[in-house]
């Protein structure tokens, strides 16, 4: 072997492999540190920017939860003994509760599904060839844009005791009815309910047909599929995440009826329109903080256990369709 | 490049972000921001009462008109006296000097000051109306003349600069002038009685005659010169100037403290104009901005005994101020200096939250701060500006631990407050203090007592009742609602009650007697019973709030001689005003009160506020102190007017006592003659009351001891569930059954909700 001179001499494979790997390893372990203090620094940057989403949702959200806890296992707000769960069990056998929750639990079990099938079958239609389809998307869209004010007034002509309704029926030789004293009254407010919220449901479902992919329909038709067959296997399986969006919306809006009542017919509304947020309404203004924050919490554990419910279902039903 | 671009983009963002919170920080400013919080914590305001003698005697006077020119005021003393009848002198009071000098001015006997004015040269004009006549020996009354004199006196020494008769300028001897101003170039404005305002030239040439839409509350000359004049518009009291160049009211004054209040306009020294309500503060014209000083509260000054004021060239705010409710009445003059905080004694503050602060209290807070050295209450109203927002703060603060240390319990719902654990038993202060229930009425105290446990106190009441003939209705002191419609029933009279409409009978028979209807133990109402439906149909036979004839009607007093009416709904206050009620009855009177299931109808209404402790306090024993000087000796036998009775028994002892002590006059015979204490009226009734007898003070006795409940005690929301029901059936649209049926029903809600 012949060494030039001032010359190092020459590596073997092996050598230079190893050095090659030594190489590697040193410029992966500068990369993951790099990587690193990048990842450390995104997440500083990340939490900075949630930071004001965090602190509104804690004061806006958790905190007045928390207080609202507090209040329902005290005695009262002035006095301050804790006293458990007595709160519950008073408010539990109150009959004015029990009666607040039987009327809202009747209103959102009729209200709510009418709301989603009425709408859905009002997508549905003006989804097919059907003339004035623009007219009628704009007439179930109309009463969205009328103030609640305008619309209780109108409310109140219509089934006030002289109202156009009972003239109407009195046409036919019928009797008065007194619409907002009686049993009819749910039927109104249901009614009322429909007509405000039927429009707004009837555009997500129009939306939710028409990202129904049209490839899967024609191979439907092609195999002679029968259009019941199609709705029920192909077009709700692909609108059910739309169904429990709407389903949730109309039940979240089916607890905010109150606004109208309480306009129609003030604190203490006839019996059959005496809602839940009458209750909680009403226990507030008479500084009964821990009545109301009991109640607050009773409607809130049943919401969060329909919601859950209404989830579950959407996962069983829709998961096959989800991408 | 890049960079670039990335670095402009976040100094974008870093200014988006800034701005957004700036604007969002914004809202959080309060009114009084801390640099006018800190120039008050600087200075005080402290009273100074100028005793100005006026060579009279001060019961027999009163300042009817001031006006100041620089540090000089120039008043209209009006005095009486038996001899010499009502005279009016005019003074001139240097307020620098505190020295006082009546200006020669010769008024006659029928003549009187109407208005003055400075004018621009320091001098003062003043309308004096000069009234003449001839009486013959019949007391007929000829030659009748009224001439209004504008005479102009020199500011030095009041003698006279010019006189000028101006009543066919105004319109003839009828005219009369409301207001008189002069402006900065010393033109000369008159607003008569007809809404007219008369603008004249310093030699009396007519400018123009400007016709107002509204009445003019007040006319003001501001500092500029310009004249300005208050009327109600849309959103309450506005000032607007006098405009020559359009001749008619400018457009309303911006920034300016008006409203619905009760806010007068002076001319200002250091600003435009100087604003007295319950605030004070000088406005400025050119930035519409008002700078507020204090509040006459705030400094222990009444504002109802104020009624002149201005601003002198050091700053300083001097008024007129007349306690006329005082036992020895005076007028003074009110100065309000200026000094540095640390010069004031500092006091612990209680806080006293109110709604709508009551006459009698506000004095009673004033004597407190005046007399104690150790407390100063501070008045937090809530419902100054709106009503229902106020209630909801006032609330919000009883729950979060902002409560006031004493709390009017005049407003809202007493017994809510009392059950909620908000307020201190007063029974157990009274006890620590060595107060006797028994020196007390002790049916006063029963009827606010909440489960064996006394709440709020009271100063002083009346008894709100219902009045009968003896000789119809018996010898009762009470009734059944079903024996007081079947005694209506029985008798047949055109009406109960004059002006007894449908709504309002109705109202007296359930209204105070609710609680007949609700068995608040079982949580059951009989709304739909009987007594209810037998109440809406008997209150249906009467005429209905469009049928009852307002105006051409016969009066009370005669429709209950001749038996048309059978009752009389109102208030006992005083021995004078049973005697009135007694005359109208012809001599038995019988106090049946409210329908009521015990026959206790007659109903406790307290007369100078209702005032609790709250529970949460720090400063209990300042807040008892208080309580303990409403309760006190000295104001219960010292109270002013007429309006209503102590609550100690030796303080209305002796109140009855002075009822019942003749006065006399010694008439042309030399002989005592029994002198009428006062005179009352009630709509075609009127009698002269003379002392009253054992008799008639033993009748107010039981009457007052009758009552053990308060009055107005229904909730609200029961109130407007049954006016909103009964309604469409008093027009005749629902039947009495379906009525009640749904009063029933949305009444059990209420009942169910708050048991």
């Amino acid at each position: 072997m012949r060494f030039l001179k001032g010359k190092k001499p020459q590596k073997s494979l092996y050598e230079l492999q190893e050095e090659a790997t030594e190489q590697n390893k040193t410029l992966k372990k500068s990369r993951r540190a790099g990587s690193n203090r990048r990842d450390r620094r995104g997440k500083r940057i990340s939490v900075l920017y949630l930071l004001p989403s965090i602190l509104g949702v804690l004061l806006f959200f958790v905190l007045p939860f928390l207080i609202v806890i507090y209040y329902s296992v005290i005695d009262n707000p002035i006095n301050g003994e804790f006293v458990l769960f007595d709160n519950f069990v008073m408010v539990f056998n109150n009959a004015a509760f029990k009666q607040a929750a039987k009327n809202t639990l009747m209103f959102s079990a009729t209200a709510v599904p009418l709301a989603v099938v009425l709408s859905m079958l009002l997508a549905m239609m003006l989804e097919s060839k059907i003339p004035f389809k623009s007219q009628f998307r704009t007439f179930f869209l109309s009463p969205m844009m009328v103030p609640i004010a305008s619309v209780v007034l109108i409310w109140q002509v219509l089934f006030h005791y002289n109202g156009m309704m009972n003239e109407i029926i009195g046409w036919f030789g019928k009797d008065k009815v007194d619409w907002l004293n009686s049993a009819y009254a749910q039927v109104v407010i249901v009614v009322l309910f429909l007509w405000k919220n039927l429009g707004y449901n009837m555009i997500l479902f129009m939306a939710a047909l028409s990202s129904i992919p049209k490839d899967i329909l024609e191979v439907a038709v092609l195999e002679s599929a029968s259009p019941f067959q199609i709705f029920w296997h192909i077009k709700l399986r692909y609108m059910s995440s739309t169904i429990l969006f709407v389903t949730i919306m109309s039940l979240i809006n089916s607890f905010k009826v109150f606004r109208e009542i309480y306009l129609l017919k003030g604190d203490y509304p006839y019996d059959t329109m005496y809602m839940l947020q009458h209750f909680m309404n009403n226990t507030f203004g008479k500084l009964d903080y821990q009545k109301m924050s009991a109640a607050a919490i009773m409607m809130a554990v049943v919401m969060v256990v329909i919601i859950g419910i209404l989830f579950i279902t959407e996962n069983y039903f829709g998961k096959d369709v989800e991408g | 490049m890049n960079n670039r671009r990335n670095r402009g983009k976040k100094l974008v963002t870093i200014f988006l972000t800034l701005a957004m919170t700036a604007l969002a920080l914004s809202g959080c400013k309060k009114s009084g921001d801390s640099e006018d919080e800190s120039k008050k914590k600087e200075f005080a305001y402290v009273p100074e009462y100028l005793q100005v003698d006026f060579g009279i005697s001060s019961e027999n006077m009163n300042v009817s008109s001031a006006v100041a020119c620089g540090d000089v005021l120039y008043l209209v003393v009006s005095s009486w006296g038996e001899d010499s009848g009502s005279q009016f002198s005019l003074y001139k009071y240097n307020v620098a000097e505190k020295k006082t000098e009546k200006f020669p001015l010769e008024i006659g006997e029928n003549d009187y000051i109407n208005q003055m004015a400075a004018t621009p040269e320091g001098n003062l004009a003043v309308m004096l109306n000069r009234t003449s006549y001839d009486t013959d020996e019949n007391g007929e009354i000829s030659n009748y003349s009224s001439r209004i004199e504008l005479k102009v006196l020199s500011g030095e020494n009041g003698s006279e600069v010019s006189t000028q008769d101006i009543t066919e300028a105004l319109g003839g001897e009828d005219s009369y002038v409301q207001y008189f101003k002069i402006d900065g170039k010393g033109n000369y404005y008159f607003y008569d009685g007809n809404q007219v305002l008369h603008v004249m030239t310093p030699e009396l040439k007519m400018i123009c005659d400007i016709s107002t839409d509204n009445w003019i509350n007040e006319m003001v000359v501001s500092k500029e010169g310009d004249v300005y004049a208050t009327s109600y518009g849309e959103s309450g009291l506005e000032l607007k100037k006098v405009d020559l160049t359009t001749k008619a009211l400018g457009e309303k004054l911006e920034g300016v403290s008006s409203g619905y209040g009760n806010w007068s306009y002076y001319t200002s020294a250091s600003k435009s104009i100087l604003v007295s309500g319950e605030q004070v503060g000088i406005y400025d014209i050119s930035s519409k901005t008002e700078e507020e000083l204090f509040s006459w509260l705030d400094i222990d000054v009444n504002s109802n005994y104020i009624s002149q004021a201005g601003e002198l060239s050091d700053g300083r705010i001097w008024a007129i101020y007349n306690d006329y409710e005082a036992s020895e009445s005076k007028v003074e003059i009110l100065l309000v200096n200026k000094v540095k905080a640390s010069e004031v004694t500092a006091k612990e503050e209680i806080t006293y939250g109110t709604m709508g602060l009551d006459w009698d209290l506000k004095k009673l807070i004033i004597d407190f701060n005046k007399s104690n050295e150790k407390y100063r209450i501070v008045v937090k109203e809530y419902g100054a500006d709106d009503y229902e927002t106020g209630r909801t703060q006032f609330n919000a603060d009883i729950t979060t631990g902002n409560c006031p240390d004493l709390i009017d319990l005049a407003y809202g719902s007493y017994t809510m407050y009392a059950n909620k654990g908000i307020l201190e038993d007063l029974y157990l202060y009274m006890e620590k203090n060595g107060l006797k229930k028994e020196d007390y009425l002790e049916n006063i105290f029963k009827a606010y007592e909440v489960e064996g446990k006394l709440y709020a106190m009271i100063s002083k009441f009346y008894v709100t009742t219902t009045m009968a003939k003896q000789s119809v209705v018996g010898d009762i002191q009470g009734w059944t609602l079903s024996e007081m419609l079947d005694f209506v029933e029985q008798n047949n009279p055109e009406n109960i009650f004059d002006y007894g409409s449908r709504s309002s009978i109705f109202y007296y028979c359930i209204y105070n007697n609710i609680d007949e209807f609700i068995d608040w133990e079982n949580g059951k109402c009989s709304f739909d019973g009987e007594d209810f439906i037998r109440t809406l149909e008997f209150a249906a036979k009467f005429p209905s709030d469009e049928e009852i004839n307002w105006n051409d009607r016969e009066g009370t007093y005669s429709q209950l001689k001749a038996d048309k009416i059978l009752l009389l709904q109102s208030s006992i206050s005083s021995v004078q005003n049973y005697q009135m009620y007694k005359g109208m009855f012809d001599g038995k009177v019988a106090f049946v009160g409210y329908p009521n299931s015990e026959r206790r109808g007659n109903l406790i209404q307290s007369a100078g506020g209702c005032v609790g402790i709250s529970s949460k306090s720090k400063h209990k024993d300042g807040a008892w102190e208080f309580i303990q000087m409403m309760m006190g000796k000295d104001y219960q036998e010292n109270m002013s007017g007429d309006w209503g009775f102590p609550i100690m028994i030796s303080a209305l002892e002796k109140k009855f006592e002075e009822d019942m002590t003749p006065e006399y006059y010694e008439d042309e015979n030399g002989e005592q003659v029994e002198n009428m204490k006062t005179s009352w009226g009630y709509d075609d009734f009127n009698i002269d009351i003379y002392a009253a007898t054992q008799e008639e003070v033993d009748a107010v006795w039981a009457l007052i001891k009758s009552a053990d409940k308060m009055s107005g005690s229904v909730d609200e929301q029961l109130n407007n569930i049954i006016t909103e029901e009964t309604e469409p059936f008093f027009k005749g649209q629902k039947s009495a059954a379906d009525t009640a049926a749904v009063i029933q029903n949305r009444i059990q809600i209420y009942v169910n909700e708050n048991r």
